[in-house]
């Protein structure tokens, strides 16, 4: 009998129609795309860092480099003392952004449930219910395997599970190169044996408790009642008594939901820590951020700001917006705020993110009673209202806010 | 249950089983979960061709799995796996192999396994480097039960099934569209032990499509299957000791209704095939 979930289905998920979800992971992904624009650095050690700082950490490795036993976020010298002859890349989030687009687009005609991870060479692709025309799922994942092989020259690792969490630990199974293919009703066996590490969603602090309980592999956690992790785990237990069984509800996002988060970064000419200068470019991506929201109708419900250090350290922060909204102004606020709460440390800064996830409809309710927080949010709707206006009409730099005119 | 006038033990079945298509095509019970489908298929047929050995490395453990959702008495044909036959890499064949001996290790262990169907593809042709590199594959796989599907016309000499003939290794027989190139439907006999028929159905339309549902897309009448039997099967069966008949042409589960056709067929010409 298969185990009862404690997870909630979404209404479109069929209990009664098994899933077929195919991973594609491209094993080193920085590194694969470097050695595609360099074919020079294929078969040596490589490690993709930023150059020219002290202190700066391991971005991505290649298998070479892990061999030599390297790891990500180890520090770069540390890292080249493990691996002296490794050719070491400053990172190019462009180019494994394009990359992500033109993987997309290999197995964009195969179902419109495709989800891609954030530039890192991931894919999750839905192909439930297309048998009857491209053939069994199997045959599928292999001939994405095969199309991205010979036209982009990348060998991705793939799998096909019932579900992303099985497929997911599918494809860290077998990489660097392979294939694994999960039948429906295999979940729960072939997690079984495996150690807890590999299972995504069990956090490291999960992973501390459960070496304190003396648990290592899966198994030994599926022994387990729900009553029994209830004790140590508390909210978390039903998500983690599901996970080690093999079960995963979570849909793969029809392919175009997920830019529905809105992203702008400022790239820094030279890595910077003065206070101006950062206030300055973070004004400009909240502009970015603003103007696409009202041309969306939207209003911003949380933001995030992520922090590249120049020693390749990264922050991230976020922050709800209350009430939501999309002006400018009042969006700064927030974000001044959660810049403060991510940029702690002294080692000056290369790249801002600012990202506005899941943008919501503006409230519709408005104040019962006139006060001056009323007027001040009309005053600057109005403002933001002519700055569009005269962009629209003038071009962008047409007009600006002293605040985001640098020094 | 054997054949009565043939001492040749025969058995019919399909390409994979696991075709969601086949329940909405009615061969499954409405509802039928894939885990469900292995044991569905084994009370119509005594035989199947795993066709994922062909994309992934069997593994023991899910062999093992498998092989106990049926009964002892049930054969399982297994695909060599692609790294040995459409994507060699010569450094790393060898430990393929071993690999690969692994996994099915189950299936050889309870004797049920029907053979090894080493599937070539179309671009395999009896060049030198191929006809060096078929034979190393063939004495690394030595001591299974082989099968050899060839795709390409120039396989087709008396000097290729001699060779088999000398190993002990099935050639398979064929069925598929009449294209230039393709290897031809023959019945020659080269191991004692044991015919294998592969019929892939004659879409020649859809054949080089690069689409499973386009290429294997065909419904066999019962005259093309009554001249199987009649020209090929027949025959064969005095040659050998058992016979295995496999459909492919899964699209819309025509696969099993054609299989259930040529049993009845083959019932009707006094081979009688085991049944479940």
């Amino acid at each position: 009998m298969p185990p009862v979930s404690c997870l909630k289905m979404p209404p479109w998920i069929r209990k009664d129609r098994p899933r077929s979800v195919v991973h594609l992971n491209i094993t080193d992904f920085a590194v694969a795309v470097e050695r595609m624009v360099d074919s020079r650095l294929k078969g040596h050690p490589v490690i993709i860092a930023p150059e020219a700082t002290a202190r700066a950490v391991v971005y991505d490795m290649s298998e070479e480099a892990y061999q030599a036993g390297v790891r990500k976020n180890m520090p770069l010298q540390r890292a080249l003392r493990c691996c002296r002859d490794a050719a070491v890349l400053p990172p190019h989030p462009d180019r494994y952004e394009r990359v992500m687009q033109d993987l997309f687009r290999e197995v964009l005609s195969y179902s419109p449930l495709i989800e891609p991870g954030e530039a890192d060479g991931h894919l999750f692709i839905d192909v439930t219910g297309t048998s009857r025309l491209f053939g069994p799922s199997v045959d599928v994942a292999w001939r994405m395997y095969h199309q991205i092989k010979a036209r982009l020259g990348l060998t991705p690792v793939w799998s096909v599970a019932p579900n992303k969490l099985v497929s997911k630990v599918a494809t860290r199974l077998v990489k660097p190169t392979g294939e694994y293919v999960v039948g429906d009703g295999e979940e729960s066996a072939f997690l079984a044996p495996l150690p807890l590490v590999l299972l995504p969603g069990i956090e490291s602090g999960d992973l501390c408790r459960l070496r304190e309980l003396n648990l290592s592999l899966v198994r030994q956690v599926a022994d387990l009642t729900l009553d029994q992790l209830n004790i140590p785990f508390g909210k978390r237990a039903g998500m983690i008594f599901d996970f080690v069984r093999g079960i995963d509800p979570s849909p793969v996002l029809p392919a175009g939901q997920r830019p529905r988060t809105i992203m702008a970064d400022h790239e820094f000419g030279n890595d910077t820590n003065d206070v101006a200068m950062v206030e300055h470019a973070v004004y400009r991506l909240v502009e970015k951020i603003g103007a696409t929201l009202r041309k969306q109708g939207r209003a911003a419900a949380t933001l995030a700001i992520m922090l590249d250090h120049s020693d390749g350290l990264r922050r991230f922060r976020q922050m709800a917006v209350r009430p939501p909204s999309g002006n400018d102004i009042t969006l700064f606020e927030t974000v001044r705020s959660i810049l403060y709460l991510a940029w702690t440390r002294r080692v000056r800064l290369r790249h801002i993110r600012l990202i506005c996830a899941k943008p919501v409809f503006p409230p519709a309710q408005m104040e019962l009673f006139f006060s001056d927080s009323v007027v001040i949010a009309q005053k600057r709707a109005s403002l933001i209202n002519a700055v569009d206006h005269i962009r629209e009409r003038f071009g962008h730099d047409s007009i600006g806010m002293g605040r985001s005119l640098t020094g | 249950m054997t054949a009565s006038s043939s001492p040749c033990r025969l058995r019919v079945g399909t390409s994979g089983y696991s075709y969601t298509e086949w329940t909405d095509a009615g061969f499954y019970p409405a509802g039928t979960a894939t885990r469900q489908m292995l044991p569905q298929y084994a009370r119509s047929f005594m035989i199947t061709e795993l066709n994922y050995t062909w994309y992934q490395m069997p593994k023991a453990q899910a062999i093992e799995r498998m092989r106990q959702l049926v009964g002892p008495d049930f054969l399982f044909a297994a695909k060599l796996t692609r790294t040995m036959t459409h994507e060699i890499d010569p450094d790393h064949w060898r430990s393929q192999v071993g690999s690969y001996r692994d996994g099915i290790a189950p299936l050889v262990q309870s004797g049920q396994l029907a053979a090894v169907l080493i599937q070539l593809p179309p671009h395999f042709d009896r060049s030198e480097k191929n006809r060096i590199y078929l034979s190393a594959l063939l004495d690394a796989l030595n001591a299974l039960p082989l099968a050899v599907e060839f795709r390409h016309v120039s396989w087709a000499v008396d000097r290729v099934f001699d060779a088999l003939s000398q190993r002990g290794v099935t050639l398979v027989t064929v069925d598929e569209p009449a294209l230039p190139g393709m290897f031809p439907p023959l019945g020659v006999v080269t191991n004692p032990a044991f015919f294998y028929v592969r019929f892939h159905g004659r879409n020649a339309a859809g054949w080089r499509s690069g689409n499973m549902q386009k290429q294997f897309d065909y419904d066999y009448n019962d005259t093309e299957l009554q001249e199987w039997v009649d020209r090929r099967i027949t025959p064969m069966t005095r040659q050998t000791d058992a016979g295995f008949l496999l459909f492919n042409n899964h699209v819309r589960a025509q696969a099993p209704k054609n299989a259930q056709a040529l049993v009845r067929l083959l019932a009707a010409a006094n081979l009688t095939t085991a049944k479940p």
